[in-house]
């Protein structure tokens, strides 16, 4: 045997898995977006998403009031057609700076889940990969999860703000603090599908052939493992929206006047109760449609990644079937 | 159409508030049964206040809840007199003018002194005490007390070491027991100020009796047992205080002076404005305090509550730290004079509650002046300066601001804007009270906010608090050997002409120094339900629970 047989062979097996030989890109993208448009509730997800990501990346090229200079003598006006969202107490107009809040918050929010999972997810897969398998590897795998453990003792929301208050306020902190608090969830997740995985005849075979760790991971457990690290990632972004909202609101989150949501509300809320509801409603409609498209997101790969879900007739697929049936 | 039970009753958000809040503290207040409530009511003054007092001993803390409530306990050796407030009917306020005819200077009146004497060359004053008045404890007042109060000081080394310091108290020696009823204090050098800063709001007289009573070897000044307790000989006594929920004080029947109208007082800890604000509208209390500039503003149209502006010693500036470049360069400092938009601020994110600081002191102090201010907005005076000071393309710097001041967010966001129209980078920095009080104390950041006034309204206190160069509130790091000078001479000559003229040549200086950013006079706001009556202002902006009856 070749040396390059072990990965030749890992090819054939994935691609036989993967539907009796198609293995083109293109078909499952197409089987994807036609699931989608079975589920419009899906669907709005994608929608809501991607508009707000425009939103964040195309406002500094929109006719907009700056979202970080104060106007003095537009102290909270109510939204009118110069402010169509009105202004805050210290005279930013409120619809630019909704419009240019993605660009913090989703940024953040991509950022710390994507090194979250990254490294989440290559501990996690080492650790189910090594667990209990004696020796230094072994026991280095058994520590890491602990370690999880206690990380994943405290609360998410305190830990973070303890991680903020120690490396300072900013972007670059609440990116870390995001992250560092998810970083056992994908070691977790991880392990438990690497656990499964790794007694799978394929990785046995692929073991007796000689494949090394790096190639059991890179080739075997993390592609089979990636439907529900996906999944999570989604419904992570959303908890990271909201976890940075969050951590501004109580002042440990960015800088003001950085156009950020959860700041926003922080800094409008105090008027809602003498009737300028403005400043506070309007990021707080916009972080709720965020959270509540990436939870669609979510939602939508875990059901795709699930063969009985994904298989499973769509709303309006039954009710075309139901309408067949009773003509 | 809304569904209601037959025989129910539609209940608000705000009856809700209202009838939930005033059971809730009448029922924390023991004694008070069904058929009295109504009467009780009406004798029982209830305040929400952001916090209780974190000490009830003016040498652990003077935190708000603290000088609110510390005065309503203690009595002091003298007071100002006071007038009517020129500008606020109704509204009396202490009467600051100088007096050469009256012993000290000042129209003082006596509290628990009953006459005191001021020697001509102001190196020494002796205070004849009442005779009969007792403490909450039952102890009568006698010169021992004076003398266990300024020997504390020395001992406990808290906010008493300022307070002997500013007096001219060498040390514990420098206060003699005359006799049972008289006390003297003697000084080493003249000090003009000596007999005002004896009634300043930090020289509350303890029941010594009661205190000695109370120490162990191991706490000799009772100071844990003043934390939760009171020993003075003021118009109330301490019913109860539990942190984080409220003080009950009752109207001692025994105190020599007028007795309160109020015989209760709840001062109930409710740390959201906004709720604050609800209970104030709703009635449930009768005072609210620390309401921000638009929650005052709403209650224009209320009809049970209302504000009460006072011209006032609080002053709101951002300290320029001297020992940061380029805040080193006076050029600098004064460009950043003039690019703060103090008339926007005020009419804007302060809602008309205050008035634009023009003098380096409270403005109706003795010997204030506003001639030498020069620093409305002008951009364009104040790119000439930085260039002039060698940056006209700007620099950059950070702004530390307070988060439990509402307002200072928004301020600082404005002076931002304007600061980048002079190439000025601004970063603003946003602390926690706790950790900004600390920045603050330590100097350690370039521009930062100060909110805070001069008890004592004495020119030459004023300026020496805050611009005398070893001064340890001279958050500025300032350093100006002639105003030093200045300050030196108009703290150690009662000749008051020589005096106001030390204190105004002080003041040229210092606008020309500009060691802060002049931004408003906030002034003093008492929310207060419509049939509270007596405020009196007092330059330590307190409430003073004695003064206030229902009309």
């Amino acid at each position: 045997m070749s040396d390059t047989e072990p990965a030749a062979a890992g090819r054939s097996f994935e691609a036989n898995r993967a539907g009796g030989g198609d293995i083109s890109a293109a078909a499952p993208a197409r089987e994807f977006c036609a699931f989608l448009r079975e589920r419009p509730s899906f669907l709005a997800g994608y929608v809501i998403i991607l508009a707000v990501a425009a939103t964040g990346l195309l406002a500094p090229l929109l006719p907009l009031h700056s979202p970080v200079d104060a106007d003095a003598k537009a102290y909270l006006i109510a939204p009118d057609w110069s402010h169509p969202m009105g202004t805050d107490s210290a005279g930013l107009d409120i619809f630019s700076r909704v419009l240019h809040a993605p660009r913090v918050d989703l940024a953040i929010a991509l950022v710390s889940t994507l090194w979250a999972a990254l490294i989440g997810g290559a501990l996690g897969a080492y650790v189910g990969l090594r667990e209990g398998a004696g020796g230094v590897r072994g026991v280095l795998a058994t520590l890491l999860v602990r370690v999880a453990d206690v990380v994943q003792a405290f609360p998410v929301f305190a830990l973070a703000l303890v991680l903020v208050a120690v490396l300072g306020q900013g972007v670059t902190s609440i990116i870390i603090a995001i992250g560092v608090v998810n970083v056992p969830i994908y070691l977790r997740l991880m392990r438990g599908e690497a656990l499964i995985i790794r007694n799978q005849g394929y990785v046995e075979a692929a073991r007796i052939a000689g494949a090394g760790d790096a190639y059991l991971l890179t080739r075997h457990v993390v592609p089979n493992a990636a439907a529900p690290i996906l999944a999570q990632m989604s419904i992570n972004t959303g908890v990271a929206v909201l976890l940075a909202a969050s951590l501004s609101f109580i002042g440990a989150g960015v800088r003001a006047p950085t156009p950020e949501w959860g700041s926003m509300i922080a800094m409008g809320f105090q008027n809602v109760v003498t009737g300028q509801w403005w400043p506070s409603i309007f990021p707080g409609l916009a972080l709720a449609l965020t959270v509540f498209g990436l939870g669609r997101i979510g939602a939508s790969i875990l059901a795709w990644s699930n063969p009985r879900e994904r298989a499973r007739p769509s709303r309006r697929a039954w009710k075309a079937f139901a309408g067949a049936r009773s003509r | 159409m809304p569904h209601t039970l037959p025989g129910a009753h539609a209940v608000s958000r705000r009856s809700l508030l209202k009838y939930g809040a005033a059971a809730g503290a009448f029922a924390a207040a023991p004694g008070f049964s069904g058929s009295a409530f109504a009467q009780a009511r009406a004798k029982t003054l209830v305040i929400a206040a952001p916090a209780t007092p974190l000490s009830l001993d003016v040498e652990n803390s003077l935190s708000l809840g603290t000088i609110d409530t510390v005065a309503a306990f203690y009595d002091y050796l003298i007071a100002f007199n006071t007038l009517p407030d020129p500008a606020v009917p109704g509204v009396m306020r202490e009467d600051l003018a100088a007096n050469p005819s009256l012993p000290g200077g000042y129209n003082l009146k006596g509290k628990l002194a009953e006459s005191w004497e001021f020697a001509p060359d102001g190196k020494s004053a002796r205070f004849t005490l009442r005779k009969g008045v007792l403490s909450n404890w039952g102890n009568e007042l006698t010169a021992e007390d004076v003398k266990y109060t300024f020997d504390r000081k020395f001992e406990v080394k808290g906010a008493g070491s300022f307070m002997t310091f500013v007096m001219g108290l060498p040390n514990k020696d420098a206060v003699k027991v005359e006799s049972k009823y008289v006390v003297s204090f003697t000084l080493e050098k003249p000090n003009p100020i000596l007999m005002i800063v004896s009634g300043h709001l930090a020289n509350p007289i303890f029941d010594s009796v009661k205190c000695k009573q109370m120490s162990t070897p191991d706490d000799p000044w009772a100071r844990k047992f003043l934390d939760t307790n009171v020993a003075g000989f003021g118009p109330y006594a301490l019913k109860s205080i539990t942190r984080g929920q409220q003080l009950v004080a009752a109207a001692r029947p025994e105190y020599y002076g007028e007795k309160p109208y109020f015989e209760t007082v709840i001062f109930r800890e409710v740390p959201a404005s906004a709720t604050r604000l609800q209970l104030l509208q709703g009635g449930a209390v009768d005072i609210a305090q620390a309401l921000s500039p638009t929650e005052m503003k709403s209650l224009a149209g209320s009809a049970g509550a209302t504000v009460t502006s006072i011209k006032a010693s609080q002053m709101l500036w951002v300290e320029l730290n001297t020992a940061f470049k380029p805040l080193d360069n006076a050029k600098v400092r004064q460009a950043l004079n003039f690019a703060m938009p103090k008339d926007e601020v005020i009419s804007t994110i302060l809602q008309g509650f205050g008035t634009k600081m023009t003098a380096f002191m409270p403005d109706f102090y003795p010997g204030a002046t506003s001639k030498f201010y020069a620093y409305d907005f002008n951009i364009a005076k104040a790119k000439a300066l930085l260039a002039e000071a060698g940056f006209p393309n700007g620099f950059s710097t950070t702004l530390t601001y307070n988060a439990g001041n509402p307002t200072e967010e928004p301020i600082a966001i404005m002076y931002q804007t304007a600061l980048k129209q002079i190439g000025v980078t601004v970063e603003l920095k946003k602390l926690p009270a706790g950790t900004f009080f600390n920045a603050l104390t330590t100097r350690s950041e370039p521009m930062i906010f100060n909110l805070d006034a001069p008890w004592t309204p004495d020119p030459g206190f004023a300026l020496n608090l805050y611009f005398y160069s070893k001064s340890f509130v001279n958050f500025s790091n300032y350093v100006n050997a002639d105003v030093d000078a200045l300050i030196v001479e108009s703290l150690s000559t009662l000749d008051e002409p020589k005096r106001m003229t030390a204190v105004t040549k002080a003041q040229q200086i210092l606008a020309d120094d500009a060691p802060w950013t002049l931004i408003a006079n906030p002034g003093f706001h008492l929310s207060h339900g419509k049939d509270i009556g007596g405020i009196v202002y007092y330059t330590s902006n307190r409430l003073n629970f004695q003064d206030y009856k229902r009309v």
